[in-house]
């Protein structure tokens, strides 16, 4: 597979160009066009991976869709384009072996070899983190495609970091984390408005995002009109 | 200090490095990122009433970041710090000048500034900018920001700008709220209420406002 990102960082898209037989998984809507030797499947689990009823769930509650797309090239050379629904730049991962926790909603694509599951942080984490319920581990060997609200920048973590809630995009599983205060008191943290926060710590990369969905939500929230029921 | 604004004018952010000792002043909620050393303390955003006015009159913050790398740390502190919305960021320089920066524009500065609070009249009132503005002043360094863009204008005598889209001026320009046309032509023509600000001064424009997404999207609301 061969890809190729445009117009980053504001609007990025992905031209992906399959061998013959190749696969890959796509978030269900991401599709913005193709050749018509591809074929599309859609089904609750990933490809070879464990699926069924209960991957769904837990693939909703991370912040994807119950379904997934299967994108199959029937010959080589034929072309995908997918792009994310917000604005926003893509970042390509070569997986090599190990994993990588993805924040729920910043997957975007993985190909057909890489294994997708969910993990369940722990219920501290998963309430007061800010972020999804359950995360997306990408296990195996391949491309990822993972995308963000801003611009991505990686991190290398040595020793301890801390990310503001609502900027994680993915982590190496070789880093801990830990659901933590901004501030040494928990008063500071919560007047200066950062409230909780991820500790990083251990070595390993990790990837942010510039910007913040919830945070552009509340600027935007007010000036909207309540919906009618 | 070394600062850099990164992914201009689109999704514009700050990477600041603390050197040990350093302190740099922060809008409320804009860290982003941050060394596991670097700590935080939150003050009133320019005194207890400052602060007051500002945050019910003005629709500022509360209280502020004071972000800092503590003094006798082995290593420098890095930290991001970004606004809520897409948009550029630009750096200001203060020689003992100051700058009026509307609501919600502002987002850090140098420990040399003073956030201060200004009247800014009743034709920023009607504005829906509120009747205070944030005037920083001092030495140093301060970045605001705008959703879109931002341009500025050198002006000498006049210049009539929609309400949303003035950032920042200087403080020897005054504003005056007027009609954008007659009465008719000011309610269907969609512009309103228009600020006029008479120079001579400097004055910054973000290039999309908030406001006009909003109604937008309010119109695909059911």
């Amino acid at each position: 597979m061969q890809i190729e990102l445009l117009c980053q960082p504001a609007s990025a898209v992905a031209r992906l160009t399959l061998d013959a037989g190749e696969a890959v998984t796509c978030e269900i809507g991401a599709m913005i066009a193709m050749s018509p030797q591809i074929t599309v499947t859609t089904t609750g689990r990933s490809r070879g991976g464990k699926g069924g009823l209960l991957a769904g769930v837990k693939r909703m509650f991370s912040g994807e869709n119950w379904f997934l797309n299967h994108f199959q090239a029937g010959q080589a050379g034929a072309q995908l384009v997918i792009g994310p629904t917000m604005l926003g730049d893509i970042l390509h991962h070569r997986l090599r072996g190990g994993s990588l926790i993805v924040q729920g909603s910043s997957w975007l694509a993985s190909s057909g070899s890489i294994e997708l599951d969910t993990s369940f942080p722990g219920l501290g984490k998963a309430i007061f983190s800010g972020e999804a319920v359950f995360w997306l581990k990408c296990t195996g060997e391949g491309d990822l495609l993972l995308n963000s609200f801003g611009a991505i920048y990686p991190v290398d973590v040595d020793g301890e970091y801390v990310v503001d809630t609502g900027h994680i995009v993915a982590f190496e599983d070789t880093l801990t984390w830990s659901v933590g205060k901004a501030a040494p008191s928990l008063l500071g943290s919560l007047l200066g408005g950062e409230g909780l926060v991820c500790r990083f710590s251990g070595r390993g990369r990790l990837w942010c995002q510039s910007h913040n969905p919830p945070a552009f939500g509340a600027a935007l929230g007010p000036l909207l009109r309540p919906r009618s029921a | 200090m070394q600062t850099v604004l990164h992914a201009r004018p689109s999704f514009a952010h700050l990477r600041v490095r603390l050197d040990p000792g350093e302190t740099l002043i922060a809008e409320s909620g804009a860290m982003a990122s941050m060394s596991g050393h670097t700590l935080l303390t939150a003050r009133w955003n320019g005194g207890f009433i400052n602060a007051l006015v500002r945050r019910y009159l003005g629709g500022e913050s509360l209280f502020i970041n004071e972000v800092s790398c503590p003094a006798g740390s082995s290593s420098p502190a890095e930290i991001i710090i970004t606004q809520p919305t897409p948009g550029d960021i630009m750096e200001l320089k203060l020689q003992g000048t100051s700058m009026c920066l509307q609501k919600g524009a502002f987002i850090a500065a140098t420990t040399g500034v003073v956030l201060g609070v200004a009247w800014a009249g009743f034709a920023s009132w009607i504005g829906g900018e509120g009747l205070f503005r944030l005037k920083v002043s001092g030495n140093g360094s301060v970045w605001f920001g705008g959703y879109g863009a931002i341009v500025s204008r050198d002006i000498q005598d006049e210049l009539v700008v929609d309400s949303g889209h003035l950032i920042a001026y200087e403080p020897t320009v005054s504003l005056s709220a007027r009609l954008a046309g007659g009465i008719f032509s000011s309610f269907f023509s969609g512009e309103g209420l228009v600020t006029r600000v008479r120079g001579p001064g400097r004055v910054f424009l973000q290039t999309r406002a908030l406001q006009g997404l909003a109604s937008w999207t309010n119109g695909f609301l059911g």
